[in-house]
């Protein structure tokens, strides 16, 4: 029995304990549901989730725990036999448990019954043959040992299947009975379903906590890994980087530094003095009918994938910069450049910046408008002097929001601005910047031991903390803000 | 100026619509100088609406026309040549709900006279500010806060404080909504004191839920119902002797 099969046998009991626990409850009240505490659809709530839930939580523990219990049992196995001293034991663990998988197949084509499976002996090329085609690779030809191995794990994954099974049902009819049992006309079922949804809720937001840190605890682990074989100092006092696949290179973070924010520079400037504007205009001036069209146009542009705006620099911006400006005045010849990509990406946050500032400017209350007009002030007065200052909290969130986005953007990047790691002040150069560099470190020949690769876990930390303190800026700036005019 | 008893504002034959709704149907009123004049009525009757007919507050609503002649010291309002930016700074306005700028409270009374280029040193402009303060009653609380936010001051203080700000613009006239119907007692005496030290410099105009409070702070009353101007008069002589019955049943509690 697989575990989908039994997923739909806990959700059938559920269900039926949804319609028994209706009944049991209208009956109590005898007929008439005014009776009860809860409303009869409560109690059968109550009956579903009391079987559904702690069966499924049983079974997820269970599909957690037994491939560990039974793999140490077989790599005590491996490690007894004096045969495998040579190769690492978790090598063969995986050709045990390919082995399995292929048998596994067989059985389930029909190819070999369980009797002849028994009688298979480890004849070597034979069983690879027959185990390539049910389209399972082996590496060498199948030893004695690894097939007696095989043969335990699936006999013990067997039993383990089986044993989840019966202890899931078990669970399932065990709550549904005690959760029947339970229901009377007092009963507060009602209230079981509100923890519920609150436990629910609890659940969801704890996902993103629980993400965040895992996502902090598995950088954090491979930079110190990386920081074990790489000096530190190289890593954050150094001004060059090239790394070299033989050994010996210099892995400084600085010129990629330099890159990120050079190009983010570049596209703030352009984006939020122009969408902050045009975010002003659509609320302030725009009629509403204009408004109504422009802002969803907007919002279209802010949901266009970053590798077509990468398109548009490489096509587009990219060329007619060189040809237009860094040929004739002598700036240089790449039409990849800090320039190209950081226009780009300026013109890809514009959408965002003006979106976000023009729900805040419009959230700004109607009353200091009246309050500025009805003093004599004209509408740039009023934007100026009045709306800014009281939307500015909401506006620097936006553009710290925008400026997080510049410096983790990639596609941009690699196809506008290049992959040169330099440091220079002529924006119509080629550089690169972190993301660009994490990702050309970890693609192609990944072994996560060498510092040429595991330095990306290390940029890739760095940007975070980098990210993390900018936020914490916008945090100190809103709240500094807020204290002055709320 | 004109005197005391000269006309500041002249209405006549006023229309506003919404839309398609007839918010204000041929209302005629003549507004005094140096006068408190209440507006009162049930909730809806309009007497907002023309409130803000008098400073052409209403243009910042897409949707709402005005028609008929408004005359301010005998010149029409709403004519062509006339630049409502400049109408409002002589026609200050003061709105229901305080209203400070997020900005200090120097700042917020210094608004006006900084957009208008009222005055030409630091010195004076602090001169210009202390009075208006000192006009709307705040000065001795705040003197000692003034680059504290507005907005962090009390209710009654924050209405005080636009109304400095209003002051401070150096208005003819004063537009009123309702200014005392977010305030606790006290601050609404204060406010009431307040408009009638006003008179001396202003033309007041107040809207009004409150029929105590415009008998007690007004000279003269008009009373508005479904859009249409009922009665207009000495205050005295609305809430003692009204002379239309929709009048006598609002006075006496019938209707509203």
């Amino acid at each position: 029995m697989n575990s989908a099969s039994l997923l739909l046998i806990v959700f059938a009991i559920a269900l039926a304990g949804w319609f028994l626990g209706r009944r049991r409850a209208l009956a109590m009240a005898g007929g008439d549901a005014r009776r009860l505490h809860s409303l009869s659809g409560h109690h059968g709530q109550a009956v579903f989730l009391f079987a559904a839930v702690p069966a499924l939580l049983v079974m997820f523990v269970w599909l957690f725990v037994q491939p560990i219990v039974t793999e140490a049992r077989i790599g005590d196995a491996i490690r007894a036999n004096g045969l495998f001293r040579q190769i690492s034991p978790s090598l063969v663990m995986s050709d045990v448990r390919r082995v399995a998988h292929g048998l596994d197949l067989m059985v389930d084509r029909g190819q070999i019954d369980e009797k002849g499976l028994a009688a298979l002996g480890a004849d070597g090329s034979e069983l690879r043959a027959r185990l390539g085609r049910v389209g399972v690779a082996v590496g060498g030809n199948v030893g004695g040992d690894v097939l007696a191995a095989a043969r335990t794990l699936r006999r013990d994954n067997h039993r383990g299947a089986v044993g989840m099974a019966v202890a899931v049902v078990a669970v399932a009819l065990a709550g549904l009975v005690w959760s029947l049992s339970r229901i009377s006309v007092e009963f507060r079922a009602r209230n079981v379903s509100e923890n519920f949804v609150l436990t629910l809720f609890f659940g969801a937001s704890l996902v993103a906590v629980l993400t965040t840190i895992g996502i902090v605890g598995s950088l954090l682990f491979e930079t110190v890994h990386f920081f074990r074989i790489y000096p530190a100092r190289d890593f954050f006092f150094s001004f060059t980087w090239s790394p070299q696949f033989r050994g010996g290179s210099d892995l400084g973070i600085w010129p990629l530094l330099w890159g990120t924010l050079y190009v983010s520079l570049v596209a703030l400037i352009l984006a939020v003095p122009v969408g902050l504007m045009s975010a002003i205009y659509l609320s302030e001036y725009a009629s509403k009918p204009l408004r109504a069209v422009v802002k969803p146009l907007l919002e279209i542009l802010a949901g266009i994938p970053t590798v077509v705006y990468g398109l548009f620099a490489l096509m587009t911006v990219g060329p007619f910069l060189r040809d237009m400006i860094a040929e004739p005045m002598g700036l240089g010849s790449s039409s990849s450049s800090v320039m190209t990509g950081g226009l780009v990406m300026g013109i890809m946050l514009i959408p965002f910046v003006s979106s976000l500032s023009d729900d805040i400017i419009h959230a700004v209350p109607q009353g200091l408008r009246d309050g500025s007009f009805g003093l004599g002030a004209t509408q740039s007065e009023t934007v100026r002097q009045v709306i800014l200052p009281a939307a500015l909290p909401g506006i620097v969130g936006a553009i710290l929001l925008a400026a997080s986005r510049a410096i983790g953007e990639t596609m941009i990047v690699v196809m506008g601005v290049g992959a040169a790691a330099r440091m220079g002040l002529n924006p119509f150069e080629a550089m690169t910047t972190i993301t660009v560099k994490i990702v050309s470190q970890l693609t192609g020949d990944t072994e996560f031991a060498s510092p040429e690769t595991l330095v990306a876990f290390a940029l890739a930390m760095a940007l975070f903390v980098f990210t993390l303190g900018l936020n914490v800026v916008a945090l100190v700036v809103v709240r500094k803000y807020r204290e002055q005019y709320e | 100026m004109s005197d005391a008893t000269g006309l500041k504002i002249a209405a006549r034959d006023v229309d506003v619509f919404y839309g398609d709704h007839h918010a204000i149907k041929d209302v005629s009123v003549a507004i005094a100088d140096r006068t408190v004049t209440a507006f009162i009525g049930p909730s809806g009757c309009g007497k907002s609406t023309f409130l803000r007919c008098l400073n052409r507050m209403n243009d910042t609503i897409d949707v709402c026309r005005v028609s008929g002649t408004i005359e301010l010291d005998g010149e029409d309002i709403y004519d062509r040549r006339v630049d409502p930016v400049q109408l409002r700074a002589r026609v200050g306005m003061v709105f229901q709900k305080p209203n400070p700028f997020p900005k200090s409270i120097f700042d917020n009374v210094a608004y006006g006279p900084r957009i208008h280029g009222l005055t030409r040193s630091r010195g004076e402009l602090d001169e210009v500010v202390e009075n208006a303060l000192r006009r709307a009653a705040l000065w001795d609380e705040v003197k000692d806060r003034l680059s504290a936010p507005g907005t962090g001051l009390s209710g009654g203080q924050q209405q005080r404080l636009c109304i400095a700000r209003a002051v401070a613009t150096a208005p003819e006239v004063l537009l009123m909504d309702e200014p005392c119907s977010a305030l606790d007692p006290i601050a609404t005496a204060q406010i009431e004191e307040l408009i009638d030290e006003l008179r001396g410099n202003f033309s007041v105009v107040i809207v009004t839920h409150s029929m105590q409070q415009a008998a007690r702070v007004s000279q003269r009353t008009a009373f508005f119902h479904l859009g249409d101007l009922v009665e207009f008069g000495e205050t005295g002589q609305i809430f003692t002797n009204p002379q239309d019955p929709r009048t006598e049943s609002y006075i006496t509690g019938r209707i509203g």
